[in-house]
């Protein structure tokens, strides 16, 4: 399709967007919109350094392409640098998505029903608390095309849609944002959640009327599903990113294959070919998506690569580098992220703390050494019993301890599918899962 | 009636990783916004790329039929062109600039591993209609950041420092580079009083959703009701303020197309709240003052909210302010931030101590925590004159000392 430099590796990633959207805010339609773009993302390799541009004039890629081929200095033994040895070479199209679940094919209409029909069933007029509401959906399709100078050549697609109900929730003067959300791969799929709404509104609801401040301090946390599963992504997820730690031989003896970094009954896998928010068929190098199990009971057994870290690191592709859109360069990334299951009962693990805190769900965090999470609704444990509902602002631990700290691993498991991750200032889809999880200590603020 | 907005932007970086040159980019875009005007309503054509006029507002047309969006207010008039450069960089002067940054890197904190980006960006924005109109707006400004990771830690990345300028001084890297890293390895105590030095631009996104007119109407800001109260400091005064050179790539202009008097606008001064933030259509539909805050969108029609921050400075520098005290740079910190209530919490994952001019050590780690009104209230100390450490304004602000992380 394009005429390669000789003696460089290049390649060529073409992304083809759409994505369209609406809100209705307090009975007035505020935002309705729909764009559609398309640009590249071009790469010539010399052994050295990259030398990238984007574009969006897709019919001067060859020319962009001849330029930058300019700036490198020819290698005649490229193809023998070990990243580019690495790099794999498929043809292959994946378009799960391009059918008549094609979310193109939605009308304005549909989304406008959908979103009427939410405002019908979970709108009420008659709570006074209730002083604002937005509902909005939000849908984009993708289709990628990538072309290597080894051969690759790979065209695949993705598409998400979302559609979330937000209240804001005044109690004496304090507004609390209270909100249900949906990501789906399809629109059809989005229709039927009112129950689930109206159930976490009522939640709020009581939250806003009876939480109360913590008390900053140390706690022993019992994480619901959904927590876990940013509690997974922030406190290990990105440690497994392989490109922090290339030439760091401090972090190299660190994270080494085989240690025990974390309590037995944890064990964690990225799948990007799930067909979950973090699904890619191909990585943005053109690596086929696989299964990479990042620990297995409380052992290092894994972690993510582009192909300069496994090639640096001497370890094999995983299918983990990716792109936030067509003007990114690709770096190491998860996709979907999971703690599985393990031995315990979700309610004894609640009942067999004396004095603690519930985690019902989180609502974004932070993946350094010392981890963040920054939790939306959580309760008092006491006795055994959930008491009443606590404000926190953030809960921290270190990576090195908290991991061995997890004393109880729940046989219930959920994925989900809402999240994205930021790294570099670039974001992407991922999903995140687990089950109900105990941690002995926490700090909590 | 029509309307265009046209964004051209041109971007050339060099990035390092892991102390080694990684890559050269380059990036050229188009972004347009075909717009027709008829009856109260607009269609909305969203470009990415060239594309002639007339299809373009072709498209509008078409837009207008399929998906009208209401918007019943009059056009703006008015012409006035703005170009903020002071210098642009070559390719090669930019590469050449990284390179010998780098290299006083390397050479001066072998101890250290730095992953840097260097970038100069250049955009235009112009904004032309049917009635006259004829704005733009160019700005081009250097970008530097710089994340380091200490050799002994075991931490994925140490912290970071970075800053702007539209006319690049080597000095000021090298200077600022020095700052940060000099008595990086020198361990000190946290005072017992904390007092943080810092940038303020993400403490004042709380403040924007605050002074929202829309939210402060609905009763669901925590300033409602308290418009001209003293809420705040005597010492405590806000503008939006796009006129100056600490405004980086914003235009003179809202996304309605208003400018307001001298490029900025007053909302709180000496503590009293005034007003809240509006475009056109909160301050009709609530009955408010206009301020002119709607921020742009080239694929859909306004909503208010387009604010740049500026806090009026003291006249002392952040030393006299200080006053013989200590203050603490926070420069990793994230994961917490606001409550509903407006309780705000913040885990400081990396500090360094300073005496308002240079950095004295590094700080164990610590947890802070403070509430909206005392951090701009009795606990707000000032903004300094004078710019050290960040190389911008930066605000002095009483904390709680929380947990030590």
């Amino acid at each position: 399709m394009y005429q390669f430099p000789k003696d460089l590796y290049a390649d060529v990633r073409i992304e083809e967007c759409f994505e369209c959207w609406m809100a209705i805010q307090n009975g007035e339609m505020v935002s309705d919109g729909i764009a559609e773009e398309t640009g590249a993302f071009i790469r010539v390799f010399d052994g050295n350094m990259w030398y990238t541009s984007t574009t969006n004039d897709i019919a001067g890629i060859q020319a962009e392409l001849d330029n930058l081929a300019t700036l490198a200095t020819p290698n005649p033994d490229i193809l023998e640098h070990p990243m580019v040895k690495k790099l794999q070479v498929h043809q292959d199209t994946v378009l799960k998505f391009d059918g008549e679940n094609c979310i193109k094919n939605v009308s304005r209409a549909q989304w406008k029903n959908l979103i009427d029909t939410y405002i019908e069933a979970c709108v009420d007029e008659g709570i006074s608390e209730i002083n604002a509401w937005v509902v909005y959906d939000n849908a984009s399709y993708k289709k990628k095309s990538f072309y290597s100078s080894k051969g690759a050549a790979i065209v695949q697609d993705m598409q998400e849609c979302i559609l979330s109900v937000n209240y804001g929730i005044t109690v004496d003067g304090i507004t609390t944002g209270a909100w249900k959300g949906f990501c789906k791969l399809d629109f059809e799929n989005l229709k039927g959640h009112e129950a689930e709404v109206i159930s976490e509104r009522d939640r709020y609801l009581d939250y806003a009327h009876n939480a109360v401040q913590v008390e900053p301090g140390d706690y022993t946390c019992v994480f619901a599903p959904m927590a876990t599963a940013i509690f997974t992504h922030e406190s290990f997820g990105h440690k497994s990113e392989a490109d922090f730690m290339l030439n760091d031989k401090t972090l190299q003896d660190e994270w080494v294959m085989g240690k025990k970094v974390g309590n037995e009954k944890i064990s964690i896998c990225d799948r990007g070919n799930m067909p979950n928010h973090g699904y890619i068929a191909y990585d943005d190098e053109g690596t086929i998506a696989g299964e990479t199990w990042l620990m297995k009971d409380g052992v290092l057994t894994g972690r993510l690569h582009d192909a300069k870290s496994a090639s640096t690191l001497s370890e094999e592709l995983t299918g983990n580098s990716r792109a936030g859109g067509y003007g990114c360069a690709p770096l190491v990334r998860m996709t979907n992220t999971y703690m599985a299951p393990g031995p315990d009962d979700p309610e004894q693990i609640i009942a067999e703390v004396k004095d603690g805190i519930y985690v019902y769900e989180v609502y974004s965090g932070t993946g350094n050494a010392t981890f963040t999470l920054n939790p939306g609704i959580c309760y008092r444990i006491r006795d055994g019993k959930l008491c009443e509902p606590l404000r926190i602002n953030v809960i921290t631990g270190n990576v090195f301890q908290t991991l061995f700290d997890v004393d109880a691993v729940g046989t219930d498991f959920k994925l989900i599918d809402e999240g994205s991750c930021g790294k570099g200032g670039q974001s992407v889809n991922v999903s995140d899962g687990g089950p109900t999880i105990r941690v002995k200590k926490l700090t909590v603020n | 009636m029509r309307e265009k907005y046209r964004r051209e932007n041109r971007t050339s970086s060099v990035t390092y990783e892991e102390n080694k040159l990684l890559s050269f980019h380059k990036e050229s875009s188009v972004t347009s916004s075909f717009r027709v005007h008829k009856d109260g309503q607009v269609g909305i054509h969203y470009q990415v790329g060239e594309l002639g006029d007339e299809e373009g507002f072709r498209r509008a047309e078409e837009n207008l039929s399929i998906r009208p969006r209401s918007y019943p207010f009059e056009l703006e008039t008015g012409k006035r062109s703005r170009d903020m450069t002071e210098r642009e960089l070559t390719d090669k002067e930019l590469m050449d600039t990284a390179a010998e940054c780098m290299q006083y890197l390397l050479d001066k904190y072998p101890r250290f591993t730095f992953r840097a980006d260097f970038d100069q960006t250049k955009t235009t924005n112009r904004w032309v209609n049917d009635k006259g109109m004829d704005y733009s707006n160019t700005d081009c400004s250097v970008n530097v950041s710089v994340g380091f990771k200490h050799v002994d830690s075991k931490d994925i990345s140490d912290g970071s420092f970075g800053f702007s300028l539209r006319d690049f001084d080597k000095k000021v890297f090298f200077k600022m580079a020095d700052d940060y890293l000099a008595n990086y390895e020198k361990e000190v105590k946290l005072p017992e009083e904390i007092i943080i030095d810092t940038q303020y631009y993400g403490l004042l996104g709380c403040l924007s959703n605050q002074l929202n007119a829309e939210n402060l109407a609905l009763n669901i800001s925590l300033l409602s009701g308290k418009i001209g109260e003293k809420v705040f400091s005597e010492d405590f005064t806000l503008w939006h303020d796009v006129s100056d050179k600490e405004c980086w790539f914003n235009c003179f202009w809202d996304g309605d197309g208003c400018v307001t008097e001298g490029d900025k606008r007053l909302f709180i001064e000496k503590g009293v709240v005034l007003t809240g933030h509006s475009d056109k259509r909160n301050a009709e539909k609530y009955n408010v003052p206009h301020t002119g805050n709607a921020s742009w969108s080239f694929a859909d029609i306004p909503l208010d909210g387009w604010v740049n921050w500026r806090i009026e400075r003291s006249e002392k520098t952040v030393k006299e302010l200080l006053d013989g005290r200590y203050c603490v740079i926070p420069v990793r910190s994230h994961g917490g931030g606001f409550a509903d209530n407006g309780d705000f919490a913040m885990p400081v994952q990396c500090a360094l101590l300073s005496d308002g001019e240079k950095i004295l050590g590094k700080l164990p780690p610590f947890t802070m925590s403070s509430n909206l009104f005392d951090m701009f209230g009795k606990d707000f100390i000032g903004v300094g004159c004078d710019n050290p450490i960040y190389n911008d304004k930066q605000i002095l602000i009483r904390v709680k000392k929380g947990n030590i992380l």
